[in-house]
């Protein structure tokens, strides 16, 4: 065989590193997606003893009627939006207080990283703990202040916010850091020469820093969009999905009418509807909210 | 001078937002039951080992430490193995391949877990998998891998090309390359890498409650199972918290800067 020069040869070579990988990763991905479907399809409960049937777009049609999944779904969706706006405009605003020269910014950089690598559950344990209601720490201060204890985990009206708190606490130092990292790429210069203008700092922060920054937001609120709505741990830890289903978001009733009512095919069609909706969301933020050159 | 003062103030709020919580866990863990609950909360306090004692004799977190040290190391290595090989062939691409072929990776981390684990675990109980490490070690690695290949890509693109065509000129295979000249200069990346499969894994939580069984649940599993006790015991609740969560902040700070370039390349990218 007559080699067609090196370049060629190798690249060809480097393939074999990764087909094999990608090949096996695509090979899963569509064997787990048709069975999927084909589970959507059919009306497969380990509860009955009914067999095995062909349903079409039943489970669909259900879904769509379904009033518990339809509160599930506006729930995920007002826990996504609150989720994601606290957590990206109080991380871009403590990225931008730290954004000056002080001693120990290096101490305080490494101690914003703990909450996002705390174990979730246990993250979600202690919240918990906090807010309980006799013995928490938040109703202690509360008191001292004079405010009536409230029933954070136990009032159907409060428990969402409370599990929204625990999942900001977590996930702001994520923003927080991304937003660090950019901030410290801005040509200082710039900054300085509005300065020098005459320019106020609520001006230069809106009108030279923040579009600067506006990629990484982006980037960051695409992140927590798609993680909250997966937000699995702190609901389950926190609330299990109570009081009164207060707190039941789309992933957790999908967990429990797969994994407490044992439907499979129903709990299929709510984490395949789920998905779609995900996806969709993300094509049209990209599409119309993401400013050029995020993809 | 008031400015630094306001500064400070504020700098001390928030890391007392931060840092109150886990602050609050451990030192509930070296507290007796009374000074635990006391209202007003007591914060000084004789510090006693005995909840910790409680939790180290207690079998099913012993078997719950050991789960999760095997799944998790064992998984990780598995991924990360798989993972360099991909990510270097992906480098090696132009532009536009390589485009497309970490598109696909990153796809494939944005779908809900619930979406695979309903079936793998259909399938497998049916296969009569549930209750194996086997079955959780092979998912942990199918997720890991992904993410893996999208952080180490990052690592293997800062290898100078020059090394590696330098090699190859010499006559070197490939694999060589890869494994003599190219493997030993990423070390930091693969360990960082390594270490940030480890943390997930051991942090992870849905995939353990669904597809563990009682031979092989890991510590998150475990933990909550000590929730419903009668009644929490919170002294107990709290060791076995300290001893889950700690040695992996020690871990994640270990590997700081590749925290957030790990979470943004696992899940989207900019």
């Amino acid at each position: 065989m007559k080699r067609h020069g090196m370049h060629h040869i190798s690249r060809n070579h480097a393939r074999m590193f990764y087909q094999p990988v990608v090949g096996f990763l695509a090979l899963a991905a569509f064997a787990l997606l048709g069975y999927a479907i084909w589970l959507c399809l059919h009306n497969i409960s380990l509860m009955t003893t009914k067999g095995t049937q062909f349903v079409g777009f039943q489970n669909f049609v259900r879904l769509a009627t379904d009033w518990r999944g339809l509160q599930a779904l506006w729930r995920t969706v007002l826990f996504v939006v609150l989720a994601t706006s606290f957590e990206v405009i109080l991380g871009i605003a403590i990225a931008l207080f730290l954004d000056q020269e002080f001693r120990g910014k290096k101490f305080v950089r490494a101690v914003i990283l703990v909450p996002m690598i705390m174990t979730p559950v246990i993250a979600g344990l202690t919240w918990r703990f906090l807010f309980n209601a006799q013995s928490g720490m938040i109703n202690y201060w509360l008191s001292t202040i004079g405010v009536a204890p409230v029933d954070w985990l136990g009032n159907p009206n409060v428990a969402l916010y409370a599990v929204l708190v625990a999942d900001i606490w977590q996930w702001t130092p994520f923003v927080v850091l991304l937003a660090m990292s950019t901030l410290e790429t801005i040509p200082k210069d710039l900054v300085e020469a509005a300065r020098m203008d005459g320019a106020s700092e609520v001006r230069i922060i809106w009108h030279v820093i923040l579009p600067m920054l506006r990629r990484t937001l982006a980037v960051a609120a695409l992140i927590r969009a798609i993680d909250s709505v997966k937000a699995f741990d702190l609901f389950y830890i926190m609330t299990k999905g109570g009081p009164a289903l207060s707190t039941e978001t789309q992933n957790l009733y999908g967990y429990t009418v797969a994994f407490t009512n044992f439907d499979i095919s129903y709990a299929m069609t709510i984490a395949l509807f789920l998905t779609i909706v995900t996806n969709i969301a993300l094509m049209l933020l990209n599409r119309f909210a993401m400013p050029k050159g995020v993809r | 001078m008031l400015k630094k003062i306001l500064f400070y103030l504020i700098l001390a709020l928030i890391l007392f937002v931060t840092l109150f919580p886990l602050y609050w866990v451990v030192t509930t863990s070296l507290k007796t039951l009374r000074d635990a609950f006391a209202m007003p909360p007591v914060w000084l306090f004789a510090p006693t080992l005995e909840n910790y004692g409680k939790v180290l004799t207690n079998p099913a977190f012993i078997k719950g430490f050991a789960n999760s040290m095997i799944i998790s190391i064992t998984a990780s290595v598995l991924a990360i193995a798989i993972a360099a090989f991909a990510a270097y062939g992906i480098v090696q691409q132009g532009p536009e391949r390589r485009r497309s072929l970490e598109g696909f990776v990153l796809s494939l981390r944005i779908a809900p877990v619930i979406l695979f684990v309903i079936p793998t675990y259909y399938l497998s109980m049916r296969l009569g998998l549930l209750n194996s490490h086997g079955l959780l070690i092979a998912i942990y690695a199918f997720i890991n891998i992904p993410f893996a290949i999208s952080l180490l890509v990052t690592f293997f693109e800062e290898v100078p090309k020059e090394m590696r065509e330098a090699g190859l000129m010499d006559g070197a295979s490939e694999l060589r390359v890869f494994w003599h000249i190219v493997l030993p200069v990423v070390r930091g990346g693969l360990v960082a890498t390594f270490i940030l499969c480890v943390l997930f894994t051991w942090n992870e939580f849905f995939i353990a409650l669904v597809l563990s069984g009682r031979n092989t649940q890991t510590l998150p599993v475990t933990i909550t199972s000590f929730l419903t006790f009668q009644g929490i015991e919170w002294g107990a609740l709290t060791a076995a918290a300290t001893l889950i969560m700690l040695p992996m902040i020690i871990l994640g700070m270990l590997v700081q800067g590749t925290v957030v370039r790990g979470m943004a390349a696992g899940s989207v990218k900019g």
